[in-house]
């Protein structure tokens, strides 16, 4: 799968393109705004992320252009602004989702995920590791043909984890995954670890692999090695 | 005191002292000139007498006028010439009155007498009254027109003042509309309306500055924590960092964390300041709430707080954003301050919220609680939610008070 990074910040790009590498997807860069133009123009993109600050040039344009040419990459922007005019702005414009930085690359890698299902022909809503696996439509998560039982915070925690499968995600980046920028992370330590504890008490009821590490006491990996 | 009356006081002060000494003088020169004239008078009497003897060498008829009298009296000794002045009798007005009198010695056939010749000084006293009356009343008038034109001049001339002042007074930095002075023709007016036009165009442009400055400062701060963010959640999936170093990882995380949420306040207190947020509709303050209640739900019940509320129907006229941020923040700090196994108590009434809490300590300073980065030694917080609190109650001018009664810790907001 093809990604387009648009992002002048060479060591932001540079950790975008470190993240998702390992997860099947092939990044491409665009430090400025021409070279993201003739990308644009040459190539097709699963996924766009578009920061629409750009030195030499509105990226808000880059939207425009795509529309213009009829292109179906999805878009996430990737802004300094957090307001809500410039989220709706940048949403009408025909982005699929908009990110304030700073992020989480686990939050990013997740969004690119779910714009990826979003753009497939319908059928392909399935996420499957192993014996687990999350229809994201349904929102139904069966572990050997049962189907499991899951509060919605322990379905975003599950499909969260998966879709970033053996990587370590922080308890801040779960915190932010789970219930936003408004909350702090240390607030929600404990309230963190009950899910993740419930979370992994569901799953090994439902006699699934014991997949989920705590790494250090600093965050969790998903994983199968 | 105003300026009109001081200077009032002092001039009126000042001329009335100066006409009362120059009436007095006036009074005693004229007085002094007018029985000059009646001795005068005596004396032309008495040369006649004199002239009168002289030929025929008797002693003239005595005369009883109503303005002049002449007596004689037989004495042994001669009396010595002098002017005196005496009441004397008018047979005419039947009363008492001044007179002047020339007592002088004359010798008739080896025979002295003393002459008195009497002349009523009433005429005199009459004319002199007369023109004291006039003379008072001038200064009167006088008087009373220099007040009146102090009055009129100095209100008219004063008035551009007033109108810079109340200009200044209505000068509000959040509503840069610049002020605009009247043209005075007094020159001092002109030069401090002038004055005053270049501080503010300076003030509001420094303020401008200043604010764009921030918000700048802000955004340009999101691209470098965004990389330091990114940078550690690569950090972490290297296999071979230890655990130490992991929970150095684990600070910095906390503190970008911070870093990114003080950002995120300072920018929407800046767009508060900006008044980025116009529109307003009507808000159910009870549905906030509850929404708010439920986002919240789990951070309360990891306290085990108890919440109790009271929900009327109340609406208000606000930004949507804003009412979600004014009641999260209210209920975060309601949660954040409370102990484990405390209370919450929320009330809501047609025109108000409030929020009470159980938690430590005692009251609050009600004074410095709502300031930027106050924040009690416990808190874990940046210090800037009840500022902000304050800042969307003062935008739109909502007063906001906190109470500690019976170990709970209130804040109120109240809304028309």
């Amino acid at each position: 799968m093809k990604i387009l990074v648009i992002e002048d910040e060479v060591e932001l790009s540079r950790s975008i393109v470190t993240y998702l590498k390992g997860e099947q997807y092939i990044c491409e860069v665009a430090e400025n705004f021409y070279t993201a133009l003739k990308k644009i123009d040459s190539f097709e993109y699963d996924c766009i992320l578009l920061d629409i600050t750009l030195p030499d040039g509105d990226g808000l344009k880059i939207l425009g252009e795509l529309k213009a040419d009829n292109k179906t990459d999805g878009v996430i922007i990737i802004s300094a602004r957090n307001s809500i005019n410039d989220r709706i702005t940048g949403l009408n414009l025909g982005a699929d989702d908009y990110l304030a930085k700073p992020f989480h690359l686990s939050e990013l890698s997740a969004r690119i995920a779910a714009i990826i299902r979003r753009r497939r022909f319908t059928g392909q809503n399935k996420i499957v590791f192993n014996e687990i696996s999350i229809d994201t439509v349904s929102r139904e998560v069966t572990v050997h043909e049962t189907i499991m039982e899951l509060t919605k915070k322990e379905y975003q925690l599950l499909l969260y984890f998966i879709v970033n499968k053996g990587k370590v995600i922080s308890k801040n980046a779960i915190s932010q995954h789970l219930w936003g920028d408004d909350m702090n992370a240390q607030d929600n330590a404990d309230i963190i670890y009950t899910h993740i504890k419930n979370l992994r008490k569901k799953l090994h009821e439902a006699r699934s692999g014991d997949y989920l590490k705590a790494v250090y006491g600093m965050g969790y990996k998903f994983t199968d090695s | 005191m105003k300026l009109q009356t001081k200077y009032n006081r002092a001039t009126i002060t000042a001329t009335i002292a100066v006409l009362l000494i120059a009436s007095i003088i006036y009074y005693f020169f004229l007085r002094y000139a007018l029985i000059n004239q009646i001795d005068e008078a005596l004396r032309v009497e008495e040369v006649e007498i004199y002239h009168l003897i002289q030929l025929h060498d008797t002693l003239p008829a005595e005369s009883h006028f109503r303005d002049q009298r002449i007596e004689f009296k037989e004495v042994s000794i001669p009396e010595k010439r002098r002017f005196i002045s005496k009441e004397v009798f008018n047979p005419l007005d039947n009363k008492m009155e001044n007179g002047r009198q020339l007592i002088f010695p004359v010798h008739v056939k080896r025979q002295h007498y003393t002459s008195i010749v009497t002349k009523s000084q009433s005429e005199a006293e009459h004319l002199l009254l007369l023109i004291l009356v006039i003379t008072t009343v001038v200064i009167l008038l006088l008087l009373a027109i220099l007040f009146i034109l102090n009055r009129l001049l100095l209100k008219k001339m004063w008035k551009p003042f007033h109108s810079t002042l109340s200009a200044m007074n209505e000068f509000n930095l959040s509503n840069p509309t610049p002020i605009v002075f009247e043209k005075s023709p007094i020159d001092e007016f002109n030069a401090l309306n002038a004055a005053w036009t270049q501080t503010t165009q300076k003030i509001n442009q420094d303020y401008e500055s200043l604010k764009t400055f921030a918000d700048n400062a802000s955004h340009e701060m999101q691209t470098p924590v965004a990389v330091i963010n990114a940078k550690l959640d690569l950090l972490i999936q290297d296999h071979q960092i230890t655990e130490k170093s992991m929970h150095h990882v684990q600070a910095m995380y906390h503190a970008v964390d911070k870093l990114t949420k003080l950002n995120q306040s300072l920018l929407l207190i800046t767009k508060i300041e900006h008044n980025q947020f116009k529109e307003k509709r009507t808000i159910n303050i009870r549905a906030v709430l509850k929404e708010r209640l439920s986002h919240l739900e789990e951070l309360i019940h990891s306290k085990d707080l108890k919440v109790t509320t009271n929900f009327k129907e109340s609406t208000v006229m606000m930004h949507h954003v804003l009412a979600d941020i004014l009641v999260n923040n209210l209920l975060v700090n309601a949660i954040r301050h409370n102990i484990h196994n405390g209370h919450m108590i929320i009330v809501t009434s047609p025109h108000s919220v409030k929020i009470s809490n159980s938690g430590e300590g005692t009251g609050l300073d009600s004074t410095i609680i709502f300031n930027r980065f106050e924040k009690s030694n416990s808190s874990d917080g940046m210090g800037l939610g009840l500022a902000i609190v304050k800042q969307i109650c003062d935008l739109y001018q909502f007063p906001i008070q906190y109470s500690f009664q019976n170990g709970l810790h209130s804040f109120e907001v109240l809304y028309r």
